[in-house]
């Protein structure tokens, strides 16, 4: 029949169509393109606790008076270049000189003090006011022209590491509304913002410091992995985040990095988990060891605390619990006998989408309780349900459960950990311990030597007397790169991808 | 026609009136979003702070009042994650779909009633075996495989198409195709299945006795008979697929209404849910009366209803 010739001709001269299309040449240049996984939903500096706008706008578009370094958590000068504690609650900065931001104004002890005022403004909704500085009153006054002090109220011991995360915005910013056009002093001004496609920063000229390399950075938002991986292979972007490890199949640009979350199953202490046998037999039911280079990347390092190494408190006294089948029965079989419900059903509350292989690795530790004797059964929620379980106030019909919880500290100290998750007014802290609350509010004031030791005081008590948790795992990231491109990632990458340590090959 | 049309048209009214109440309150039950946009270790107080700001703790009733006052301003609120008016957001949303779904569905029926057309004029021949087979695989495979398989073959490995985005008219071609796919492999079926029962009446008879052309008989005088049931699973497909087009949205990044609601589903932003239910829900109303009058125009019967 004539039709179907027509037909077959039809779909022949489509398909001549199609493969003429030429061919996507790699782009040469020294502007760069980073995909991410999800558009932001706002760029206004004072959020950039968000890693996901930390990530874009931090050290890139907008400075802060200190640093912290991902290497060893020091605090380093950037806006500031130097710093003095003159009284216990007031700090006084000094500032660099011949600084502009990217619209010509010039940075001044009065645009610190503009920058911290807006922060604070109960006007806006900053993430970053929400999160340092709730139940802290922070006061500003110019000493001359390049000096400010900062006082506190509770007096912090840690100032410029609190500072480190407060943007310093230009004068000019509106300092009552989020901002659609974000100014600072950094290498880069945000040149554009199409909410749902792209980020476009360019290089700004008349930055302090040292020129990047990088001219221009296009953000694009993806949220399919095996997409982004895909645009990087194809020279459609140079840089790739949050490849999920089945899509992390080229070792000449994957690149697989600690990032800064430590994962846990964190127990509502009620019966059964309010018996520490009990608590105990969870941890010793766990081959952690067999999730590495299996379910997880082999660069997973097995958590005894919820922080890093590089975290200033971090505690080298603690080991890892061993995987001991038959201790934790022994130990279930001694609580039973002392009347605990170990036969209880706990629920695993787990958020759906968490991270790559999540479901798996959750089902395999179920397995392995149940295979001791403990009843758990998982349970995979939307994050709103999620956070509504594991944040106070806790409903009071709350049973025993477990929640699979992840915690980044990216910002140098312990005390951005302890005093949420293990003081008992803390917003996620199941514990109730007046020593532990004395020596979590001790250790907050202390400075130096003494600060890190009373820290590690606190880590190595939690884990070893109180037990709390099922400590299981640093967890990593892993990121595509052109190999046009050097650029390693660190710990802090997810929320603060500075473009400066950008440099090309050739 | 007239009166027929205003009637449907009140029955739509009362629908989305009643499925406005519905997404109010059943976006609510689901719970407070102040968890989700504070920093998951921000103090109480915050979170407190932030819920009395946004009347989150407010009797449901009284949100309501709120809500519909702003609705008869044609306020539909303002999206707690982006800052700005909801219908704005989902009016810029709303093209990227509909050119979207405009195109795959057109190339979908015009396909799937050439395809099934002339599947119907040879039942269980070459042509009729091999488009049935290639139409119920088409509807049968989840878009979400199509959308990454497309990818891998025609960006990956030839190199021929973007991954993804939306530049050039050839960011579009994988996204229309995984579009067009599965409502044309339903429709084929449908045509088919008319045509048969249509090329087998006695009027066809008579035609053919009386020395029409095949092709007139096919695409004028049979067609026409067959198309009820084809505008019906037309219809139902093209309103599923301003919803459906979110699998597409979401893998290819593009800013269209689909993946606009996913986020604000997961983020509880609740005038965007409001306003995007809303508006789709008068989009697939309209569409409905579209379907209603071709279904007036093609059948008199149906006028005097």
């Amino acid at each position: 029949m004539n039709f179907t010739g027509g037909m077959t001709g039809l779909l022949v001269v489509g398909l001549a169509a199609v493969t003429a299309t030429p061919a996507l040449a790699q782009d040469g240049s020294s502007d760069i393109k980073i995909v991410l996984t999800s558009p932001l939903d706002n760029v206004d500096p004072c959020n950039m606790t968000a890693g996901y706008i930390g990530g874009v706008l931090k050290q890139n578009v907008i400075e802060t008076l200190a640093d912290v370094q991902a290497s060893d958590s020091a605090v380093v000068p950037k806006l500031a270049t130097s710093w003095e504690r003159t009284e216990p609650s007031t700090w006084r900065f000094h500032l660099r000189e011949n600084v502009k931001f990217q619209d010509g104004e010039a940075l001044d002890a009065n645009a610190v003090v503009a920058s911290i005022a807006r922060v604070l403004n109960p006007a806006i909704e900053c993430r970053d006011r929400f999160k340092f500085f709730t139940n802290i009153k922070i006061t500003t006054k110019v000493v001359d022209k390049n000096t400010v002090d900062i006082s506190s109220e509770p007096a912090l011991a840690l100032l410029p590491t609190y500072l480190a995360q407060v943007g310093i915005v230009s004068p000019k910013t509106d300092m009552a509304a989020l901002t659609k056009k974000p100014v600072g002093t950094g290498p880069y001004q945000f040149a554009e913002w199409t909410p749902t496609e792209s980020i476009v920063l360019d290089r700004f000229d008349g930055y302090w410091g040292q020129k990047p390399e990088v001219a221009k950075a296009t953000y694009l938002f993806r949220s399919e992995s095996a997409l982004r991986a895909s645009m990087v292979e194809v020279g459609e972007a140079d840089i790739a985040m949050a490849i999920s490890q089945q899509d992390a199949t080229d070792p000449a640009m994957d690149v697989t990095y600690l990032n800064s979350e430590t994962l846990r199953m964190r127990m509502a202490l009620l019966p059964p988990l309010n018996d520490i046998r009990v608590r105990k037999a969870f941890n010793l039911s766990v081959d952690k060891q067999a999730f590495i280079g299996t379910i997880l990347s082999g660069e997973t390092k097995i958590a005894t605390q919820m922080m890093l190494p590089s975290i200033n408190g971090y505690s080298n006294d603690l080991k890892p619990w061993p995987y001991d089948v038959e201790q934790a029965k022994k130990l279930i079989a001694e609580a039973k006998a002392d009347g605990v419900p170990t036969d209880k059903e706990i629920v695993l509350y787990a958020r759906i989408g968490r991270f790559a292989n999540d479901e798996e690795l959750l089902q395999a530790l179920v397995q392995m309780w149940l295979e001791v004797g403990l009843n758990v059964r998982l349970q995979m929620v939307e994050s709103a349900q999620w956070l509504k379980l594991g944040s106070k106030p806790f409903a009071s019909d709350r049973q025993a459960l477990l929640m699979a919880e992840g915690h980044d500290n990216s910002y140098g100290d312990a005390v951005f950990t302890a005093p949420f998750y293990y003081h008992s007014d803390g917003s996620k802290s199941e514990l109730s311990d007046p020593q532990l609350d004395a020596w979590i509010t001790e250790a907050t004031d202390e400075t130096g030597e003494e600060r890190t030791k009373l820290f590690q005081k606190i880590n190595n008590y939690v884990a070893q007397e109180i037990v709390p948790d099922v400590m299981l795992f640093h967890m990593t990231s892993v990121m595509r790169v052109n190999p046009r491109l050097i650029y390693k990632p660190n710990l802090m990458t997810l929320g603060k991808l500075v473009l400066s340590e950008i440099t090309f090959k050739d | 026609m007239l009166r027929y049309v205003g009637l449907r048209a009140l029955n739509g009214l009362i629908s989305i009136i009643g499925l406005v109440i519905l997404v109010f309150f059943l976006a609510r039950l689901t719970g407070d979003p102040t968890d989700l946009y504070m920093p998951i270790d921000a103090p109480i107080e915050a979170k407190q702070e932030f819920a009395a700001n946004h009347g989150f703790n407010d009797p449901a009733l009284v949100q309501f009042g709120r809500f519909a006052t702003g609705l008869l301003h044609f306020d539909f609120g303002e999206s707690l994650r982006q800052s700005r008016p909801a219908l704005d957001l989902v009016l810029e949303a709303y093209p990227t779909t509909l050119i979207l779904s405009a195109i795959s569905m057109t190339l979908a029926i015009v396909v799937s009633i050439v395809v099934g057309a002339l599947a119907a004029w040879r039942p269980n021949g070459v042509f009729d075996r091999v488009s049935s087979f290639i139409s119920l695989a088409g509807a049968s495979i989840p878009n979400f495989w199509v959308a990454i398989v497309g990818v891998l073959v025609f960006s990956v490995w030839l190199r021929w198409l973007p991954t993804s985005g939306t530049g050039t008219v050839w960011h579009w071609i994988i996204p229309i195709t995984v579009l067009f796919i599965r409502p044309c492999g339903l429709i084929v079926q449908v045509v088919r299945g008319s045509m048969i029962s249509a090329l087998s009446a006695a009027y066809v008879k008579t035609a053919f006795a009386k020395g029409v052309k095949d092709r007139s008989i096919i695409f004028v005088h049979a067609i026409r008979n067959a198309m009820l049931p084809v505008i019906t699973v037309a219809g139902d497909q093209a309103a599923g697929m301003i919803n459906g087009a979110v699998i597409v949205e979401v893998v290819f990044g593009f800013p269209g209404i689909g993946k606009l609601m996913i986020d604000s589903i997961s983020f509880r932003d609740f005038a965007v849910i409001q306003a995007g239910v809303l508006v789709t829900a008068i989009a697939i109303f309209a569409l409905n009366i579209l379907i209603d009058i071709a279904y007036a125009m093609l059948d008199p019967r149906i006028r005097r209803v």
